[in-house]
């Protein structure tokens, strides 16, 4: 074997050694940003008529779920916001408020988690916490993160064992308050009302 | 006629063809060593859109007969891509989720092939050949804290178009285009899918 074959075999294991390095290395895969990493689920009960329930009430403050679903009253920074941007959302789709929510078809609960929770079962033991508040069953199980924004529409007609009309969840998006939470609350909330085009009317 | 039977035919003749080689004829092995470029196609367009640039294969190669061969085709490409969208949950619990997806496809073609070679022996010589065997394909779906996977063997053909060039005795540079498909797969959200890409492969090959 000569020289120039020695060699020009040498490079071409060094270029093989180099290519198998840079398949693994560069194997993606990037760290997500906190607005990558929102997640906005929604679920509806699919034997629900959304288009006869057009009067809604939304309680003045949100509460927290403890890891067995059960209330906390403890306020925060951004429940007026979230409120207002419920509101807001309902409004567009063609619902009007009830100011007395014993008059509303619908009452939009808004919850905030403080540890990972798994919705799924029925929820009736908030009738005292906040009239009339019988409760009702979540249609779905699904695990949320601690800090998940949860929107619960609820038929106040027929509450305490049935099923909610409509669940929304925003994962884990108040864990994290620091960087651009207002902006975020905002759009995600809009996002969870804009993949539920059955609401109000659309159905 | 199945991708099974291609396979074992293909295998066969290619058995076949080492023990019944030409006595007058020196068999040689050729083994060729490429960086492969992928642009999905197809469905695989659809799971992961971007071209891949992550790719490699090795192909063992023994000649049968002046202008043939036959051998054994290796390969790893893998795609992926992050896009953030809104997918529709069609369950007994209806509704969506809206998220950053990361999707990821590591398909590993193992094949058996043939080639014909056009051309004179130390000269540019133009090839075709066929591909057939199956991919081993690993996916993976992720949207935040939820992973999906879905790895499984599906049975495909990749027909294939090149040209070696000679650099020097026992050493050549070679370029090709591969069309893989496979017949048949399944996507980690549960959804039929073929997976096909067209890959461009540019490496070396050493002659033994």
């Amino acid at each position: 074997m000569n020289g120039y074959n020695i060699v020009l075999r040498s490079v071409l294991r060094i270029l093989l050694v180099i290519i198998v390095f840079i398949l693994i290395s560069c194997y993606p895969g990037e760290p997500l940003s906190p607005e990558d990493s929102d997640i906005i689920a929604t679920f509806y009960n699919p034997e629900a008529d959304f288009s006869t329930k057009m009067t809604y009430a939304v309680p003045d403050s949100i509460i927290r779920l403890d890891k067995d679903g059960n209330p906390i009253g403890k306020p925060g920074q951004f429940d007026q916001q979230i409120i207002s941007r419920i509101k807001q959302n309902l409004d567009q789709m063609g619902y009007t408020e009830e100011q007395n929510p014993a008059n509303a078809d619908i009452l939009v609960v808004a919850s905030i988690t403080t540890t990972t929770w798994t919705s799924g079962g029925c929820y009736s033991w908030w009738y005292d916490w906040w009239y009339p508040y019988p409760g009702w069953c979540y249609p779905v199980s699904y695990t949320f993160k601690t800090g998940t924004l949860l929107m619960t529409m609820a038929d106040r007609q027929n509450q305490g064992s049935s099923d909610a009309l409509w669940v929304a969840g925003i994962n884990g998006i108040l864990e994290d308050t620091n960087i651009g939470i207002t902006t975020r609350l905002n759009n995600n909330i809009d996002q969870a009302f804009n993949q539920s085009l059955y609401l109000g009317t659309g159905k | 006629m199945t991708i099974k039977k291609i396979f074992y035919l293909l295998s066969l003749f290619a058995i076949y063809s080492l023990f019944s080689l030409n006595q007058g004829y020196a068999q040689q092995m050729y083994t060729v060593g490429t960086y492969q470029i992928s642009l999905p196609l197809g469905d695989t367009k659809e799971y992961t859109g971007n071209t891949s640039f992550r790719g490699i294969g090795f192909d063992f190669r023994y000649s049968v007969k002046k202008a043939t061969t036959v051998g054994l085709s290796l390969g790893w490409n893998v795609f992926y891509e992050r896009i953030r969208k809104t997918s529709e949950i069609k369950t007994e619990h209806p509704g969506s989720i809206t998220g950053t997806q990361d999707r990821f496809l590591n398909a590993f073609p193992i094949m058996a092939n043939v080639h014909y070679y056009f051309g004179e022996k130390r000269g540019i010589r133009p090839y075709i050949g066929l591909n057939a065997g199956g991919y081993y394909m690993l996916q993976r779906f992720e949207i935040g804290i939820i992973s999906l996977k879905e790895d499984r063997w599906d049975w495909g053909i990749a027909p294939e178009a090149g040209i070696v060039f000679p650099v020097d005795e026992g050493y050549a540079i070679i370029i090709n285009g591969k069309y893989n498909y496979a017949f048949s797969g399944m996507s980690p959200l549960g959804t039929d899918i073929k997976h096909s890409y067209l890959g461009i492969n540019v490496g070396f090959v050493w002659v033994r």
